[in-house]
């Protein structure tokens, strides 16, 4: 019980700043949670991990949840997962309820969250005891079955495959570490860059130059025009919300928050993804799915309480295999590895009251985001409206202090920053998807070691199939999720055709 | 049988050259994967870097050079900058606070679509106002390492 002494009164106070600081980047258009993150990191340089992970936790909360304020109001969705909830949000908007679409979502984000704060509490452990026990070579096979999952899942798959490899191919710059047993070797550069890449590309400024920089980029090339032309709906006085909207919306509710859960665990499928996956199953199975897409309170269930379930889902493998569920949690490894915690099977058993301490902070934030979203939605509505060309100049500022202090003031971080800004900005351009790149970059440096390690010790490749039934039940799964998308795109490519010819 | 099929599958791996194995397996399924793509997309291409070319150079497509490139060259002078002055006043983070304050002004400038007075008005206090602010809540509270 000693993880007790560790919920102070600042523990809460930095839960509730992360909320709200979310609420307000989830918010606004074209900024993610993910950027939230990225952008405070520095300030959990100067706080211990127990803060830290609370601050982080409440940006991660908020900033998924501030995405349905702008769905709702300006049919723009503020998060990509926020997507669905424009579909029956905005409509509702119109009519003059948008304050109730919005508590709808708001109470839907709720459940959701402390749904997936529930799966994770019971999953990870299990599933980190269950990888206690692997082997370098079922190591090795977990990062390939994450970065095969992450490839056929995205929208082209063989630019999906592509992005992955290019990720781990970026981590392999740098030195193989003596640490990691390895010889201590530089490769993948030129002798003139061995000043500044001995240690390769640091991971932080990598992943905010990616997610902040480039962002900052696109905008800047669409140039910032008509950005207050939107029609933005005020908040009217509509019908009083109540909770019995939500009658015989369990199952939908459940429904949702599983699916959200389950795609959030699978690594680098995007939030948009479960929405998009509730709302249809919601429409599917519900007894009357008429109103959908008019305004149905039930469409913003679906979407909201999937969506923020994915917060707890992209924790469970973070926690129990140490491999990332989507790109905030992403930067969340970045923030663990600042504080020496390396995240793996191991992570639960050592820091028992850590990992104690981050479930309460996940749940607390989120009846922080339910309060600060409840009772002060008027006001955060308006933040919508703050201009970006203040915003973005603060940001770019925000993002130097992050990757120059990193590594205690390097220059060459902040340099890095803007190569992966721009990097991205073409990335996006030629269509390399950037999640698995950002995962294939975590993993790279891992994937190699356990890979490198495992045939030096067994000298043969048939190692990979042979060494346990957990390997080849690895390889089982590597060949469904293959073989899964190779089916959805078949079945795609017909429907297709079907349409193409009646 | 068995064992002979088994022996082609056999790698031994220098220590010396360790640190070459996997990078070089990376990159030869890197450069297949490129060889793939570039041969079943070989038709779009050409047409595509054409456009590409097109927006950057006529600002066709809604590309907004001026912003774009202005973005781009202040970054980098932001970056530059920051070391050189950091290098003047070293362990004090005026490098980035004196950086800091000119570089928000210019791109916020750059940015805001309409320069009226009350814009300027706006671009210029916060301009001051969140440099000095993350200057003291970063290196004065917190004491975190800046340029």
């Amino acid at each position: 019980m000693e993880f007790l002494s560790n919920l102070t009164p600042m523990f809460f106070l930095l839960i509730v700043a992360g909320a709200l600081i979310g609420v307000i980047f989830g918010a606004i258009p074209g900024m993610t949670a993910t950027m939230a993150v990225a952008v405070c990191l520095p300030l959990t340089y100067a706080l211990d991990l127990n803060s830290g992970l609370a601050l982080l936790l409440g940006l991660y909360v908020g900033g998924i949840s501030g995405g349905m304020v702008p769905a709702v109001l300006l049919n723009i969705p503020g998060t990509p997962s926020s997507i669905t909830t424009t579909f029956d949000g905005y409509p509702m908007a119109k009519k003059g309820e948008g304050e109730r679409a919005l508590k709808v979502c708001i109470v839907a984000s709720l459940f959701g969250g402390l749904f997936s704060a529930g799966v994770l509490f019971y999953f990870a452990p299990v599933l980190a005891d269950f990888a206690i026990k692997f082997s370098y070579v079922e190591k090795f096979l977990i990062i390939f079955l994450a970065l095969t999952v992450i490839a056929s899942l995205t929208k082209n798959m063989l630019m999906g495959i592509f992005s992955g490899v290019l990720g781990v191919w970026l981590s392999l710059i740098g030195t193989y570490e003596i640490t990691n047993g390895g010889n201590g070797e530089t490769r993948l550069m030129f002798d003139f860059m061995e000043y500044y890449l001995v240690s390769g590309f640091s991971l932080l400024p990598v992943l905010i130059g990616i997610f902040g920089i480039t962002t900052i980029f696109q905008d800047a090339e669409k140039g910032f025009k008509g950005e207050a032309a939107s029609p933005t709906i005020k908040l009217a006085k509509g019908p009083r919300f109540s909770l019995r909207i939500f009658k015989g919306q369990l199952t939908n509710l459940v429904r949702s928050s599983s699916i959200g859960t389950f795609v959030g665990m699978l690594p680098g499928v995007g939030g948009s993804a479960a929405s998009v996956l509730a709302y249809t199953q919601e429409k599917n199975f519900s007894k009357d799915s008429s109103q959908m897409g008019k305004g149905a309170p039930q469409g913003l269930v679906a979407s909201e309480s999937s969506n923020n379930a994915l917060t707890g889902g992209a924790l469970v493998p973070l926690l129990s295999l140490g491999i990332p569920g989507d790109s905030t949690t992403a930067i969340l490894i970045g923030a663990f590895t600042l504080q020496g915690i390396q995240v793996g099977p191991l992570f639960i058993g050592d820091n028992i009251d850590t990992w104690y301490t981050m479930i309460i902070a996940l749940v607390v934030a989120n009846f922080v985001m339910f309060g600060i979203m409840f009772f002060a939605i008027k006001y955060i509505a308006k933040v919508i409206e703050v201009p970006k060309h203040i915003l973005y100049p603060i940001i770019v500022m925000m993002c130097v202090v992050g990757a120059y202090a990193i590594n205690y003031g390097i220059m060459f971080d902040v340099w890095t920053l803007l190569i992966f800004g721009l990097f991205g900005y073409v990335a996006c351009k030629i269509g390399i998807e950037l999640v698995p790149l950002i995962i294939g970059f975590i993993l790279g440096g891992s994937a190699e070691v356990y890979f490198v390690k495992s045939i030096e010790s067994y000298g043969n490749l048939s190692i990979f199939f042979t060494k346990s039934p957990i390997a080849v039940f690895l390889w089982f799964l590597i060949f469904i999720s293959v073989a899964f998308s190779i089916f959805i795109r078949v079945k795609a490519r017909r429907s297709d055709s079907l349409v193409s010819t009646s | 049988m068995e064992s002979q099929f088994l022996s082609l599958l056999d790698v031994n791996i220098a220590f010396d050259q360790s640190h070459l194995f996997f990078p070089r397996l990376v990159t030869y399924v890197l450069l297949g994967l490129l060889a793939i793509i570039l041969i079943s997309k070989s038709k779009k291409i050409y047409p595509a870097l054409r456009q590409a070319g097109r927006a950057v150079l006529y600002a066709e497509n809604g590309f907004d050079r001026l912003r774009f490139f202005g973005t781009l060259v202040l970054i980098i002078a932001y970056f530059y900058m920051m070391s050189v002055v950091g290098d003047v006043f070293p362990n004090t983070g005026y490098g980035f606070l004196f950086v800091s304050i000119p570089f928000i002004f210019l791109l916020a400038t750059l940015y805001v679509e309409i320069k009226s007075r009350r814009n300027m008005l706006i671009i210029a206090i916060n301009a001051v106002v969140a440099p000095v602010l993350a200057w003291y809540v970063l290196s004065q509270l917190f004491r975190i390492t800046l340029p």
